[in-house]
């Protein structure tokens, strides 16, 4: 990576904000990649996966992409320097051009997969399967042509992340898990060098990725994927989650309106909004939703929600409404966003379970990262590590929150999948040998608290309910 | 009642609970301790008579519940059968579950209640039902005293000796109706097992037999396995509930199976429609299909939702 520019003065300090290492050639040679693993099939495993590679650099990725699009202040003008969407904007560079033209093609396959009209399904339109047949019938052909220059392994990964990124054609759905894959798939082509390697320009590589594939493209197609097909929003926790699909337009739409900073060497804002924004008070107006959707992401994502949801906003989406009584302004929302993913998202294991692995991300220790798991720990289940809970991750129906992933995997049929040891019975939790977790050697600075929002505090309830009711232990009655 | 403290007037809290007010946190504490004395005596198979109403999945959803009375009786009037997960994801889970164990108690004959999924302490801890009740009691005591009544509640219901009815569905390790009876219900669901499989599995058209369902708890079972159990158990259908019916129904497997949803535009965005079950005398069965109530749409006080939510801003800790 090329060295950072010298830090201009700044009033919080100057930090280096660490970015997404790009491989080498020797790197992409000499790393197996190939079909991407399932690894996490339990709690322990979820519990290995954040002191893991794969999502310290996950991390990494989307702290990136959040601080680039945080407004800068400007010496040239008295105003700082917005970046809001640009919906009707031509002049996109040509990594992030082919990458639209990629997605464009995902939305012209609605055209050829319209809607059945079939009485007798359940929910999720059947229609959404053949669409996803014909983006596996095209995918290769996309990536081909994205000109990467890069081995088949490597292509193959991109393409499972990819593939995942879209829902489950089986069970008709879509969450946050989906929208992980697609992350993934971004951050892999940030690793192979896509968007370029060269010298820094205040983020504007990884902001054109938010504004010009993320937000404008991805979402728009997710977003009608979803009313075109019903797609459940299954595992969604209702009026007590976020969102019933989406998690990241709040973290980017939040940074779009915090405190402006001086550059790249300044740290992400935790308090404090740009002059001019739209207090968060106002995500719960309809009109301000209005006036702000086309060129915010947060604002985008409510706007969403008011053209789906019926009744007050209070009532069926009480934690937005809650949220926009913060009065510390949308850096403090932004921060509260990035500590709610990492615990809701990423330290969740009916959203992870699908996950796959490789060489892109990988299934392998970060020694920096053996102190988050600790912190993790705190926010499971006082029951049992493997029972944890999804913000909507993908999972059909409402998924056991101690599930097991021995199956399912990712739409793409990308992840090898182990089957049930025992040829249909789930194992117990805590599979000895899987998912060792190297003992934690204290906690690293960076990782904020973790608190549950919907877990028992204080004591009491450990006592009444640790009994037998998510004991390993088969009841004697059990099937073999 | 007898056995209710003296200051506990079931029918005042009925009228109460019908104009969506919560119960007093000792009023449910001995609401549910009565509950449990009650329920302890039915069979994990309880056998009723037709007519009766069968409901499915409510969620929280309460100006819909009371749609479901308004259109199809309220109680006594009309018998009814509850398929399960009367909690979470819905604004209104205490209220709903306050309501149907209190006519439970006041009508124990007319109205059942068997277990879903989400009547479970590791459910209700994810999906909304801890946590509404810790906003607007305060503390987690009615949600402990909630879910441990919910161990007592029934796993099926027989109606006529011939439509089995149960929240998930079959279990490979139940062939006989008789297996159920001797599973020791009264316990949080376990993981896996007969009684996760009853709460957990889903019928699958595709298949023919058992499959790992993709939840991560329960199977998936086919059309023979349909068969078979009816055919082995001398029943003619089978009755659940446990998942999203744009619809609001689904008869599967040549009629042999229904799936009942009682949860209209679930969510508030799914825009299906939701139904009850009338089983009639003579086992007719006749699907009452209905749409979210009005109330739903209406601009409520918005103060009136806070005051539920407790003194203080109830924003989630990462945001502190």
């Amino acid at each position: 990576m090329e060295p950072p520019p010298p830090p201009p003065p700044s009033a919080t300090g100057a930090v280096s904000l660490p970015r997404l290492p790009i491989l080498t050639s020797d790197e992409l040679s000499k790393k197996a990649f190939g079909p991407l693993q399932k690894r996490i099939n339990s709690g322990a495993d979820v519990s290995f996966f954040l002191t893991s590679r794969a999502y310290k650099e996950l991390m990494v990725w989307i702290m990136q992409l959040n601080h680039s699009l945080i407004p800068r202040l400007s010496p040239d003008t008295a105003r700082p320097v917005c970046f809001p969407l640009e919906p009707g904007r031509r002049g996109w560079s040509e990594p992030v051009r082919r990458l639209r033209e990629m997605l464009g093609g995902c939305e012209e396959l609605i055209l050829e997969a319209p809607p059945e009209e079939n009485k007798n399904r359940r929910f999720g339109n059947g229609a959404c399967r053949v669409w996803h047949g014909k983006l596996g019938e095209r995918i290769q052909g996309w990536i081909d042509g994205l000109g990467l220059g890069v081995n088949g392994g490597v292509k193959e990964e991109l393409r499972g992340y990819f593939m995942g990124a879209w829902g489950d054609k089986g069970r008709l759905d879509y969450g946050t898990g989906h929208e992980l894959s697609f992350l993934a798939f971004l951050g892999g082509l940030w690793k192979v060098g896509f968007f370029g390697g060269g010298e820094e320009k205040e983020g504007e590589r990884e902001r054109e990725v938010v504004i010009g594939v993320v937000e404008i493209r991805y979402l728009e197609v997710v977003r009608k994927l979803i009313t075109t097909y019903t797609l459940e929003p299954a595992g969604s926790h209702g009026v007590w989650g976020l969102d019933d699909h989406s998690f990241v337009p709040y973290i980017f739409g939040s940074a779009q309106f915090t405190k402006p900073i001086l550059g790249r060497t300044e740290a992400t804002p935790v308090e404090g909004s740009c002059p001019g924004a739209p207090k968060p008070a106002s995500a719960v107006d309809k009109q301000t939703v209005e006036d702000y959707r086309g060129s915010n992401m947060y604002f985008g994502a409510i706007g969403f929600i008011y053209d789906v949801k019926r009744g007050p906003f209070w009532e069926h989406s009480p934690m937005l409404f809650d949220i926009s009584g913060i009065k510390d302004g949308w850096g403090k929302i932004n921060k509260g966003m990035v500590k709610m993913y990492r615990a809701e998202v990423l330290g969740k294991f009916p959203v992870v379970q699908h996950f796959g692995f490789g060489g892109l991300w990988a299934w392998e220790v970060d020694p920096e990262m053996v102190g988050e798991r600790s912190v993790h720990l705190q926010s499971q289940p006082v029951q049992n590590q493997a029972q944890s809970l999804g913000q909507g991750g993908g999972e059909g129906g409402t998924k056991a929150p101690w599930a097991r992933g021995a199956m399912g995997g990712m739409s793409g049929g990308q992840v090898s999948m182990p089957r049930p040891m025992d040829g249909g019975v789930m194992a117990p939790t805590g599979l000895p040998g899987r998912g060792q977790v190297p003992t934690p050697r204290g906690g690293i600075p960076n990782t904020g608290p973790m608190e549950q929002t919907s877990f028992p505090r204080g004591g009491g309830m450990h006592d009444r309910v640790g009994g037998n009711q998510f004991s390993v232990t088969k009841a004697p009655w059990a099937k073999d | 009642m007898p056995g209710l403290p003296s200051s506990v007037d079931l029918d005042e809290c009925i009228a109460r609970l019908y104009k969506k007010e919560l119960l007093a946190e000792s009023v449910i504490e001995a609401i549910c301790a009565k509950t449990k004395e009650l329920l302890m005596r039915e069979s994990n198979v309880v056998h009723v008579k037709a007519p009766v109403t069968v409901v499915g999945d409510i969620h929280g959803q309460f100006y819909d519940l009371i749609e479901i009375f308004r259109i199809g009786g309220f109680c006594p009037d009309t018998n009814y059968l509850f398929l399960g997960d009367y909690v979470d994801r819905g604004m209104f889970s205490v209220e709903t579950i306050s309501l149907l164990v209190c006519l439970k108690l006041r009508y124990p004959n007319r109205l059942h209640l068997i277990r879903g999924n989400h009547e479970s302490r590791g459910v209700t801890q994810s999906y909304g039902f801890y946590t509404e009740c810790s906003r607007k009691y305060g503390n987690a005591n009615v949600w402990h005293h909630f879910t441990d009544m919910f161990d007592y509640l029934t796993l099926s219901v027989v109606i006529d000796d011939r439509i089995f009815c149960v929240h998930g569905g079959l279990s490979p390790s139940i062939h006989s109706i008789d297996q159920i009876k001797i599973i020791d219900r009264f316990r949080e669901i376990p993981h896996e097992g007969p009684m996760a499989d009853l709460v957990w599995s889903d019928p699958d058209p595709e298949r023919d037999e058992f499959s790992l369902s993709p939840r991560g708890a329960g199977y998936t079972f086919g059309s023979q396995v349909v068969k078979k159990f009816l055919e082995v158990n001398k029943m003619e259908h089978i009755l659940r509930a446990h998942q999203l019916c744009q619809e609001g129904y689904q008869t599967l497997f040549d009629n042999q199976l229904s799936t009942v949803w009682s949860a209209p535009n679930y969510c508030y965005r799914c825009g299906n429609m939701a139904s009850v079950l009338e089983v009639g005398e003579n086992g007719e069965r006749v699907f009452n299909v209905f749409e979210a109530a009005p109330e739903n749409d209406q601009v409520k006080d918005m103060q009136m939702g806070q005051d539920k939510m407790g003194e203080q801003g109830q924003l989630p800790d990462y945001f502190l």
